[in-house]
């Protein structure tokens, strides 16, 4: 290496890793087409036209936690492995108040089918089986279920907004993490903090470098076992190497061109203002105010995983075979 | 919201429609709850405000319902979500998530049956009011209530009159600041309360009240009625079954004027010879010993002097023979000023054939001069106060005769003022002392306690108001006393005050341990209290309660004062009649 000319401190907290691992991603094995919104050689930061921020962005997370592994015994003698998870998603909308509109909780004992449901002092564990017996099978029903209940949960606060075309334009609903399973809502995009695959050919790459706060690149096309239209964004407060603050978005390819383009144009301008400040959270800026608070009252609504598993470890011990729900 | 439901009623019953309308919020579980304070989250669109009321039942195992009543000491409101001081920004700018909390800190004042057990978390709470309110503040066991005030929504704070008159307790005692904490004024509305509101029954008639006016001149216009007392101040007596009056039967005393030749009353504002003029003749001040009056560390033991002052008071008090102006004679030799007796004190002590009689056995030249510069020193304070050679002296001897009666030594000096303070004390003292009788009551009105019961140091008024504080229950003398700092003030003068109230108190004052009857909130409070509103402790309630007071109905300066009460109600009053005539100042004659 040549002489040291700068040194930045990564924003993200050390035990959250990195947004980015290395600055030349990996290329991914997706098929991209990059010339959707402009011709490869027009590449260049896009500048958002004013007035573009919707009266309305929605905000949708989830959370999870595993509350305490089982082994579940059969009549047969057979033991397997299993998981009793709480998992929460909820809704913010931030129409000129921050509100939590929707926030619900459930929990589950992942494990094999036929696993009886597990009531406690802190709820019912339902039953849900997994396609494996290994922790990331279980891990992958449980991920799998934090997102339908998302989509629930998004679904429910979609509702409460009015129907007509007008309205529906004037809301962007941010869905933390890919797209996938949610094309469908209105108004949805994907928000993506890390890179772990690089897009974009090696050419394209600087145009991303270059993004100033608050501009994005041209909409680019990835298909792999799905498909979707994707940009990048720079948020502001990153500072020092070349993808600091740098998000991708996603939007469904079911939208035609004109509609993702705007839905692009859209999270550029209302996106920065949700940036959050380095020293009030551990992945600033990426992770939004927003999302960062609801993520803190869904994980509070999740209870106290100490007094959870002293429930769960009571009832467990009162087990009676054939009796469902032996109270603690 | 599930919030806004209370309908965890122990019985399990529906809550009425009244019930949801005073619940107010729910037990918090992330403060302790004790039997001895609580906290309670505010639900949705409800409030509490300081001072308020609140009750809540709790059902124990194997136990009653009890139920837990509660005074509001202090409220915060709070965001949730939030966790840096700039989050405000974010969440009014709409970008962060949190919620607005209010919870308020609850202090018990009372448990029904006492089975002193924590509300719990979840609890519902509601406002107490009417009855529930009389009974969370003990004021539905009151035989004998005073009405002493109200508190912020108006509604009547009540005395137990048994803590008050001797029954079980006696005195008090009010601290704050000069000037905004309306000391005086307390005092007067608390002797008002009693004459006027039918708390004492048959009795209230032959009630009295003595009191020094030290400061200003406000009391001397208790009897005409306050002309600027606006409808609802009005309308606040009437609440508290009391009458927005004047004082029906007063009278007034001032010292004379310094260096007239007639004791003419130095009345100041008030000219219209309602005020009479006092002071002791040289008769009076020989026999009655009132020689160690003057001095104020007279019991102290390490001054030498003072068996001197004992030495001269016995050899006044026999060798003298009173003449009918009020002047004294020794061996022939007439005395008729206090310049005159001084004078002649001086040459007995100095004289050598006759120091031994008068100083006493072996005194030092040394000691025999400290008593002598004390002696001149208080002559030009006092020598207006005992004097001889005027007309009925008798007519200027303080009486009790009226309800009411005002002396006023706001002018004197503070020698002059600790002098009459402590005759008058003494003599009224040893006139209950004789009479063997608790009943009827004298009530004594007192500011300025730190000068008169210091709390170093001893003295003959000190002793006399010892007396009074600790043995005045039984004998039916009862002390209102008042002070701006109580840390100054004899600790048996307060500790034996059954009723301690506070105005507005300096912060450096309101951290001290006298004040421990205090919550800490309520510390805080006394010291941004405004002008009317007292802080009063009884021990019937275990926490103070805050209450103000309504305007004086009485005059307490001459722009305020309307005409006359006599031409408006004198046949009601009791003392109409008596020393009608006597009421006119001798200079008018």
């Amino acid at each position: 290496m040549s002489v040291t000319e700068q040194i930045v401190v990564e924003a993200w907290a050390p035990e959250y890793g990195s947004p980015i691992e290395t600055e030349s991603l990996d290329p991914s094995g997706a098929t991209v087409d990059v010339e959707v919104e402009v011709r490869s050689a027009d590449w260049d930061p896009v500048d958002v036209p004013v007035g573009l921020r919707p009266s309305r962005v929605d905000f949708t997370d989830g959370v999870r936690r595993i509350d305490a592994r089982v082994w579940l015994t059969g009549a047969d003698g057979t033991t397997r492995p299993g998981i009793c998870a709480s998992y929460a998603a909820g809704v913010v909308t931030c129409d000129g108040r921050a509100t939590i509109v929707v926030a619900e909780v459930r929990r589950g004992l992942f494990g094999p089918a036929g696993a009886p449901e597990l009531t406690t002092q802190a709820g019912a564990y339902a039953p849900i089986a997994a396609a494996g017996q290994d922790l990331e099978s279980l891990s992958q029903a449980l991920q799998e279920r934090m997102i339908e209940l998302e989509i629930e949960a998004a679904e429910s606060a979609s509702r409460k907004v009015g129907t007509s075309e007008a309205d529906a334009r004037d809301r962007l609903l941010v869905a933390d993490g890919p797209l996938r399973g949610r094309q469908h809502l209105t108004g949805a995009i994907g928000y993506i903090k890390t890179h772990q695959v690089g897009y974009l050919p090696e050419a394209l790459t600087p145009v991303v470098a270059a993004l100033k706060p608050g501009q994005r690149t041209p909409l680019f096309l990835t298909q792999t076992t799905w498909s979707r239209y994707s940009w990048y964004l720079r948020l502001p407060g990153g500072a020092g190497h070349p993808w600091s603050g740098v998000v991708r978005c996603e939007a469904s390819t079911e939208l035609p061109l004109e509609d993702a383009r705007f839905r692009a144009d859209q999270s550029a301008s209302a996106l920065p203002e949700f940036a959050a400040a380095a020293h009030k959270d551990p992945r600033a800026p990426q992770n939004l105010y927003p999302i960062g608070g609801l993520e803190r009252e869904l994980r509070r609504r999740l209870g106290d995983s100490a007094w959870v598993y002293r429930a769960l470890r009571t009832s467990a011990a009162r087990w009676v075979p054939g009796k469902a729900g032996a109270r603690g | 919201m599930s919030t806004v439901d209370p309908s965890d009623r122990s019985d399990g019953s529906r809550p009425s429609a009244s019930e949801r309308a005073s619940f107010v919020g729910r037990v918090i579980g992330t403060e302790d709850s004790t039997p001895l304070d609580f906290w309670v989250a505010l639900a949705p669109d409800r409030s509490l405000q300081l001072d308020d009321v609140v009750a809540l039942e709790r059902t124990a195992p194997g136990r009653d319902t009890v139920r837990i009543f509660g005074i509001v000491t202090q409220i915060r409101a709070r965001h949730e979500g939030a966790r840096f001081d700039s989050d405000v920004f974010l969440i009014e700018d709409g970008v962060l998530p949190a919620e607005v909390t209010e919870a308020a800190h609850i202090l018990a004042t009372r448990f029904e049956p006492e089975v002193f057990i924590p509300p719990l978390p979840g609890q519902a709470v509601r406002r107490a009011e009417g009855e529930e309110r009389d009974e969370a503040l003990f004021f539905d066991g009151m035989e004998q209530k005073l009405a002493a005030g109200l508190s912020r929504e108006d509604e009547p704070v009540y005395i137990d009159l048994e803590f008050l008159d001797g029954t079980r307790g006696a005195h008090v005692n009010i601290s704050g600041v000069s000037g905004v904490a309306t000391k005086t004024t307390y005092a007067t509305f608390l002797l008002h309360s009693l004459f006027t509101g039918n708390h004492l029954g048959p009795e209230a008639a032959n009630t009295k009240a003595l009191i020094f006016n030290v400061k200003g001149e406000d009391l001397l216009w208790l009897d005409r009625r306050n002309t600027g007392l606006a409808d609802e101040q009005a309308e606040r007596y009437r609440h508290l079954g009391l009458e927005p009056a004047a004082f029906r039967s007063v009278r007034f005393w001032a010292p004379p004027v310094r260096g007239a030749e007639t004791p003419v009353p130095d009345t100041g504002s008030r000219s219209d010879g309602a005020v009479r003029s006092f002071f002791w003749t040289l008769a009076d001040f020989c026999s009655e010993e009132l020689l160690p009056f003057l001095f104020a560390d007279v019991e102290d033991d390490r001054q030498h002097y003072t068996m001197i002052v004992h030495n001269v008071a016995a050899r006044l008090k026999k060798d003298s023979t009173a003449l009918p102006d009020g002047g004294v004679t020794f061996d022939g030799t007439a005395l008729r000023t206090f310049v005159d007796l001084i004078d002649f004190i001086r040459a007995r002590v100095e004289d050598p054939a006759t120091q031994q009689d008068w100083a006493g056995p072996a005194i030092g030249t040394g000691t025999i001069n400290a008593f002598v510069r004390r002696l001149f020193g208080a002559r030009k304070h006092v020598e207006h106060l005992i004097r001889g050679g005027v007309q009925r002296p008798d007519r200027h001897r303080i009486d009790r005769q009226s309800q009411v009666t005002v002396v006023d030594i706001h002018n004197l000096n503070d020698r002059a003022k600790r002098f009459v303070v402590g005759v008058v004390l003494r003599k009224t003292f040893e006139e209950k002392e004789r009479s063997g009788l608790a009943r009827p009551l004298l009530f004594v009105v007192l500011d300025e306690l730190n000068k008169y019961a210091p709390r170093d140091g001893s003295s003959p008024i000190k002793e006399i108001l010892l007396d009074v504080a600790e043995r005045g229950r039984s004998l039916g003398i009862i002390l209102i006393g008042a002070q701006q700092t109580a840390s100054e003030v004899e600790r048996r003068v307060i500790a034996n005050s059954a009723i301690r109230v506070v105005g507005r108190l300096d912060s450096a004052e309101a951290g001290r341990d006298e004040y421990g009857f205090l919550p800490v909130a309520l510390r805080q409070r006394a010291t941004i209290a405004k002008p009317g509103t007292m802080i009063l402790s009884q021990p019937r309630l275990p926490v103070p309660l805050v209450l103000e007071f309504p305007f004086p109905a009485w005059a307490t300066r001459p722009s305020e004062a309307g005409p006359p009460a006599r031409s408006e109600s004198g046949a009601s009053d009791p003392f109409a009649g008596i020393g009608e005539r006597d009421l006119v100042a001798p200079r008018d004659r």
